[in-house]
């Protein structure tokens, strides 16, 4: 019986794990954002507008698409071949490239050999080398507006987890750049909400500076205190064992302050004496000194 | 050959361009003719000369011919040491060189002004998001309130970059005006009466402090500090590592280098570098204005705090053992010129009243106050923005 369980237990973890790997995943290249019509938006490099495709690598390894395939016509995988060898083809992880749906392909490498209809659906398809795998396909509805863009809310996120195409249009028109950006930080406007005037903040801050220096204070206080107890446990050692010499840390003597007021009163009255501070040099009557014996200036030569 | 040719910068000047090179002369003015801060504000009025002559390759520029970048000197500097935070950092060390903590260990409790002293600081930081500015920014500004300009800077340097002229100009000058500032707002703050308040120093003064409790402090307040604020680290921590140089008594030598060569060298540097901020386009703006008085602010309701709290301790203090709140003000960074100005307003009230004592204690506990606050806020503001 356990072992028959056991089995069952194994059959329903197979089972599902193969549910998992049923999922639909989302593809390694992902057609992530297509504008249709172009007005007023992104600039080509020779400084016309067209309709752009976006696709984004969704792996963690750069991903060269020289020679893969675009095309808008599934009778015609092949329509148009990306150039190989162009080193703006490798995609690095997680980045996109643009191409620019204007029918001139003498442009370069990203302008394709076919344009985006605004009067009906445009189906749009990246193939592999061979032509024959589909990496990826998008279809744009009909009725597109000017300067609105289709795509993923999420760079290469195509699919839910429950399969749905997140296929949607999108509020900002991002070529080249994520889909998804932060205008705001949830955390500073969640903060705005919660402490409109940044009392608690204020308080909060307050109180750790408070709270630090309190601790500091003990460790002042404590740290004082053992000092003196050892200095004065020490002070007793040393005059038992000094027999009656004792080491004093008390008040300044009498002598001492007299001695510091008396050099106060004479600064501030200014009646110090004053000192001849002057350096000179003065003759000697002395012939020899070995700072003017010209032989310690010369160098020694080796005694052979 | 036109004008454009022969002298570009001179083409090219415009009133702006002027308008930062009066200022530069007026910082040099100051910092010579009135001593203030001229440690900082010479280097940093020289630089503001040097780098608003347009073409100047103390900075970066892009050579019209090649079209490629030229790099300039006070832009390498910046990259290395503020933008690394290196500059500041090694102040910090110079500073723990410089600090005695004795007076404190003297009078402990006057640590605390340290701690109400900042309040100015986040106050400044609630009216700057008011007004419109990023957590980051206003918090950048409000730290100018810590009259601790290293502080002022690690902080800048770390979440206002754009920032960071104006408030090192701010911090230092108003690090200098503390003698105008302060007894202002202490006296609308303070009666005569609490002005003349005497403080018992008995006991104090002469309390011998151990060497060992000088040489665990830093380490203890490492330790407390970077379990608390890791992230406040490389203040605190380099700012006690500088104390217990000083303090062990075997690198006399490094702790003097510390206290000079490095104070200097570091010092020359950091003015002449954050100098290179100092552009045209980037100071004269509506903002540098706004930044000047916000910190102004922050400054006012730093000596508020100390003062307001004092007085609120006086409330459950016995006649004889009061503070004088005017020591509350001391709890600033800006040291010893705070204390100085606390005992010489104590003295003009009553010649017989020696506050020195306790506002150097409280002055050294501004000190430490302040690069707490500093830590904090750069533990802080990350959690919220």
């Amino acid at each position: 019986m356990n072992k028959l369980s056991s089995y069952a237990i194994l059959f329903l973890a197979l089972f599902s794990f193969t549910n998992c790997s049923n999922r639909i995943s989302n593809p390694p290249l992902v057609i992530n954002e297509v504008l249709v019509i172009n007005e007023e938006n992104f600039v080509d490099d020779y400084g016309r507008r067209s309709g752009w495709i976006e696709i984004f690598n969704n792996t963690a390894k750069t991903q060269d698409i020289g020679g893969y395939y675009l095309t808008n016509d599934k009778s015609d995988p092949k329509k148009y071949p990306i150039p190989k060898g162009d080193v703006l083809t490798k995609i690095a992880p997680h980045h996109h490239v643009l191409f620019w749906a204007n029918n001139k392909p003498y442009q370069g490498t990203f302008h394709i050999s076919f344009e985006l209809d605004p009067d009906r659906e445009n189906y749009i398809a990246l193939f592999n080398e061979s032509g024959e795998k589909m990496i990826d396909e998008v279809t744009i509805p009909n009725g597109q507006l000017a300067d609105q863009s289709w795509g993923y809310k999420m760079d290469g996120e195509k699919y839910a987890q429950d399969g749905t195409l997140l296929l949607t249009l999108l509020d900002k028109v991002t070529p080249s750049t994520n889909n998804f950006t932060l205008d705001k930080n949830e955390k500073v406007e969640k903060f705005r909400q919660n402490d409109k005037f940044g009392a608690s903040m204020t308080i909060t801050s307050m109180l750790v500076v408070f709270g630090a220096l309190i601790l500091l204070y003990l460790v002042f206080r404590t740290s004082g205190k053992v000092s003196s107890k050892l200095k004065q446990k020490k002070g007793e050692r040393l005059s038992i064992s000094k027999e009656g010499v004792t080491t004093s840390s008390g008040p300044i003597s009498g002598e001492v302050l007299t001695a510091i007021f008396m050099a106060l009163h004479e600064d501030q009255n200014e009646i110090h004496d004053f000192e001849n501070t002057t350096l000179t040099f003065s003759s000697v009557n002395k012939n020899y000194s070995p700072w003017n014996s010209k032989i310690y200036g010369l160098r020694e030569l080796p005694r052979r | 050959m036109g004008l454009e040719q022969l002298l570009p910068a001179i083409a090219d000047m415009t009133w702006q361009d002027l308008i930062m090179i009066g200022v530069g002369i007026l910082l040099i003015y100051l910092a010579i003719a009135k001593e203030y801060e001229p440690t900082l504000l010479l280097p940093m009025g020289f630089g503001a000369i040097l780098v608003n002559i347009p073409w100047s390759s103390a900075l970066t520029q892009i050579d019209p011919a090649t079209g490629e970048a030229v790099q300039g000197i006070l832009n390498i500097f910046f990259d290395a040491g503020i933008v690394t935070e290196v500059f500041p950092l090694l102040i910090f060390i110079a500073i723990g060189a410089m600090i005695d903590f004795g007076p404190l260990f003297r009078n402990p409790s006057l640590l605390l002004f340290g701690a109400a002293a900042q309040f100015g600081i986040f106050i400044t930081m609630i009216f700057a998001t008011s007004l419109g500015y990023d957590l980051r920014e206003a918090a950048s500004i409000g730290i100018i309130g810590a009259a601790d300009g290293p502080t002022s800077i690690v902080v800048a340097s770390r979440f206002a970059p754009n920032l960071l002229g104006p408030i090192s100009v701010a911090a230092y000058s108003y690090m200098a005006l503390v003698p105008i500032i302060q007894p202002l707002v202490i006296r609308l703050l303070t009666s005569r009466k609490e002005r003349l308040i005497r403080m018992s120093t008995t006991g104090h003064n002469n309390k011998v402090i151990s060497k060992k409790a000088l040489i665990v402090f830093p380490i203890v307040v490492t330790i407390v500090a970077g379990i608390i604020a890791p992230s406040s680290l490389s203040l605190i921590g380099f700012l006690m590592f500088g104390n217990l140089v000083r303090e062990c008594g075997v690198l006399n030598k490094l702790s003097l280098s510390a206290q000079n060569e490095l104070a200097s060298l570091v010092t020359l540097l950091l003015g002449i570098t954050i100098a290179s901020t100092m552009t045209a386009e980037r100071f004269i703006r509506l903002d540098t204005l706004i930044i000047i008085g916000l910190g102004l602010f922050a400054f006012i309701f730093d000596t508020f705090g100390g003062v307001i709290f004092a007085k609120f301790l006086n409330l459950f203090r016995k006649e004889g053992n009061k503070i004088n709140p005017m020591i509350g003000a001391c709890g600033i960074s800006a040291f010893p010129m705070s204390a100085r100005v606390i005992h010489q307003m104590g003295q003009k009230e009553d010649p017989y009243n020696y506050l020195l004592m306790p506002a150097i204690s409280a002055n050294v506990g501004g000190q430490i106050g302040s690069v707490v606050a500093g830590g904090i806020i750069l533990t802080l503001i990350p959690l919220f923005a």
